[in-house]
């Protein structure tokens, strides 16, 4: 199971196309086998200290290990299958 | 809250891509990659860790503007006004038209509390129920509020809102919108149109009949309720249309105060949709003595906008009736009926048969019909006893058939034919259920199993009647005599019954005298006694052998039909 963790920004027009980015790769290369939890700055200001993440869009894979980071809208797909571990998969 | 609506606000010194907003995103910004996305326009914000705050880049702050002028105009669209209220519920803003001192004006609105402003509709319930949903930070909508505008013209609102909160979670007060549905309420509650023919069917109604909006005010009473405010008897029942129909509820008298908490307490539910019905039967003092109650409110169907109507019947004649037969609907349906007939009955088609039969008390010397009448209602005594009496010319009356829990009068009806032939004289006080004659033929048409027993019934009814032919031709008075208290025995199942020998002389077709004689050596046989009219048997078996085999003849019928 692939844990990730997307921050946005509202329904600003990169945010907005990241999680569309992000859902149509995780549906083709890994279905049902991950978890995603997006994390709004406007709904949830505290956390983006916390979690140490300035910028918005970008994409984190908590587990497994190692952790990896992506910013940006995700529209580079290679970007995303590397920092996902699932590279191998791509054609 | 709704952050991203404000964020670009905040952060209005940033809108242009200027130098100093570069340098600033340079110095939060270290990473390569970040960088690259930042100039390929692929980030919308910058989180600065010092505020903690988001800094959105100009393309972001861009959409987000748009989608604030958005919601705005939707809101716009949808509301009269739009408002906000601080952490005390005072008023810090309100957007919209003003209209007269009509409780949304910008002016006289500001630092008041929706409280305050001069609402009608509202009783203290009413507003602390509102309060304690503030002090739980609920949203809540649709609240219908009523006010009247400079030209005296009632007004009505529906306000909306939902609780604001600070980034720390902090609870900064109320935001939401506000609608004038006057037009809509009055619609609603005139006579117009449609509503017009509501009106009109609801006047034609013997019930007092009102309809409440969902603070409980009267928007619409039927003539019968307008009528009622005459007697004043019982709780709010006839109050004019535009009264609180709640707060009067609330406010009930001493007497009425329990009555009057559960109607308000039930009417209440109803408004929160947390039950489809309520049914309240209750007693009060009216000028004219106590009289029962039965209030009935039921909630119009879907949200918007809820209505009660409220229906309201005196049932003081049937729960006298209920007391005085000890019988009440509900027990009536699990216990088994008195009256052999209803008791022979498959207990579906007895359910069915029930909703169509009433109670009835029925006092010694009633008649139900006289020869030639139509018949009205069949009865089903449970422990009467009905006569059934002929009469030729002048000469006085006779009679040739007895009926108590055993059968039914109104024979004729279960044979096509719908006048009575004989005279039907109550004999024994008690009680009987009664049926309609129209809703028992079709009832009779439509059940097997009340056909096989009426028909059992009324062989028996002709064995009796020819029996007694014989008996009133062949056998001598106290033999008669002697038949008729065992039959009278057998019917109210009890050794005591109260007749005077006037009565007996009638019965018998005989002088009273004939009737003086026969009982005087019943009593000297120590068969029976009586005094006054009351009748007592001593002795069962020894009357039963003094009176004539006609007795045992139709008794032996009976018991074998019944078994």
């Amino acid at each position: 199971m692939v844990v990730l963790r997307l921050y946005i920004s509202g329904n600003a027009p990169n945010s907005v196309r990241a999680i569309a980015n992000l859902e149509a790769i995780c549906q083709e290369h890994l279905k049902d086998g991950y978890k995603l939890e997006i994390v709004d700055v406007f709904e949830q200001p505290v956390r983006a200290l916390a979690d140490g993440v300035l910028v918005r869009p970008s994409l984190a894979k908590v587990s497994p290990a190692p952790v990896a980071n992506v910013v940006g809208n995700l529209s580079n797909k290679s970007n995303v299958l590397l920092a996902l571990g699932i590279k191998g998969n791509v054609r | 809250m709704n952050p991203h609506l404000r964020a670009p606000k905040q952060h209005s010194s940033g809108m242009h891509a200027t130098r100093g907003f570069e340098e600033l995103i340079r110095r939060l910004v270290k990473g390569a990659s970040e960088l690259q996305a930042i100039e390929s326009g692929q980030v919308d914000a910058i989180i600065d860790p010092a505020t903690g705050k988001a800094i959105l880049l100009p393309e972001a702050q861009e959409a987000l503007r748009e989608d604030q002028a958005r919601d705005r105009s939707l809101v716009r669209l949808s509301s009269d006004w739009q408002w906000e209220k601080d952490k005390h519920h005072r008023f810090v803003s309100c957007e919209g038209p003003t209209i007269g001192s009509s409780g949304f004006e910008d002016k006289t609105i500001i630092g008041k509390r929706l409280w305050d402003l001069p609402f009608d509709n509202m009783s203290k319930v009413d507003w602390r129920a509102h309060r304690s949903e503030l002090a739980r930070r609920a949203a809540y909508r649709d609240l219908e509020l009523r006010s009247r505008d400079d030209a005296g013209g009632v007004r009505y609102f529906s306000v909306s809102g939902e609780p604001i909160f600070d980034r720390q979670g902090q609870f900064k007060g109320y935001r939401g919108t506000a609608r004038d549905i006057s037009n809509l309420m009055q619609a609603g509650s005139v006579s117009q149109g449609e509503t017009g023919i509501a009106r009109a069917a609801l006047d034609a109604l013997s019930a007092q009949i009102c309809v409440l909006d969902s603070s409980g005010s009267i928007i619409l009473a039927n003539r019968a309720w307008r009528a009622f405010g005459a007697t004043k008897g019982c709780i709010g029942i006839g109050v004019p249309e535009g009264a609180n129909y709640l707060t009067l509820c609330d406010n009930a008298g001493e007497g009425e105060r329990v009555n009057g908490i559960a109607i308000a307490t039930g009417i209440r539910q109803l408004i929160a949709g947390e039950r489809e019905i309520f049914r309240y039967e209750y007693r009060c003092n009216s000028p004219i003595g106590r009289c029962w109650s039965t209030l009935t409110v039921t909630r119009s169907p879907g949200n918007s906008p809820v209505r009660m109507v409220i229906s309201h019947e005196t049932t003081t004649r049937r729960k006298r009736m209920e007391q005085l037969t000890g019988l009440d609907h509900r027990d009536a349906n699990r216990a088994p009926p008195a009256n052999r007939v209803l008791a022979a009955m498959p207990r579906e088609e007895y359910q069915r048969l029930l909703s169509g039969l009433e109670p009835i008390s029925l006092a010694f010397g009633d008649v139900l019909y006289e020869p030639g009448d139509s018949i009205r209602y069949v009865y089903f005594p449970s422990d009467c006893l009905i006569s059934l009496l002929t009469q030729v010319e002048d000469h006085m009356a006779l009679e040739v058939g007895l009926v108590g829990s055993e059968g039914m009068v109104g024979i004729p009806l279960a044979l096509g034919i719908s006048t009575s032939s004989v005279r039907a004289l109550v004999q024994g006080t008690g009680t009987a259920m009664r049926m309609e004659a129209g809703r028992f033929q079709l009832e009779f048409k439509q059940s097997p199993s009340l056909q096989r027993e009426l028909y059992r019934y009324t062989h028996l009814l002709m064995a009796q009647f020819t029996q007694t032919a014989a008996c009133n031709r062949f056998h001598v008075v106290e033999a008669r005599l002697a038949r008729w208290l065992l039959m009278t025995c057998d019917r109210v199942r009890s050794d005591q019954f109260h007749l005077t020998h006037e009565f007996l002389a009638d019965m018998l077709g005989v002088q009273r005298v004939g009737v003086t004689n026969a009982a005087s050596a019943l009593r000297r046989r120590k068969l029976i006694d009586y005094s006054r009219g009351n009748i007592t048997i001593l002795d069962r078996k020894g009357l039963n052998a003094a009176s004539c085999g006609c007795y045992r003849i139709v008794k032996n019928l009976f018991d074998g039909a019944q078994r």
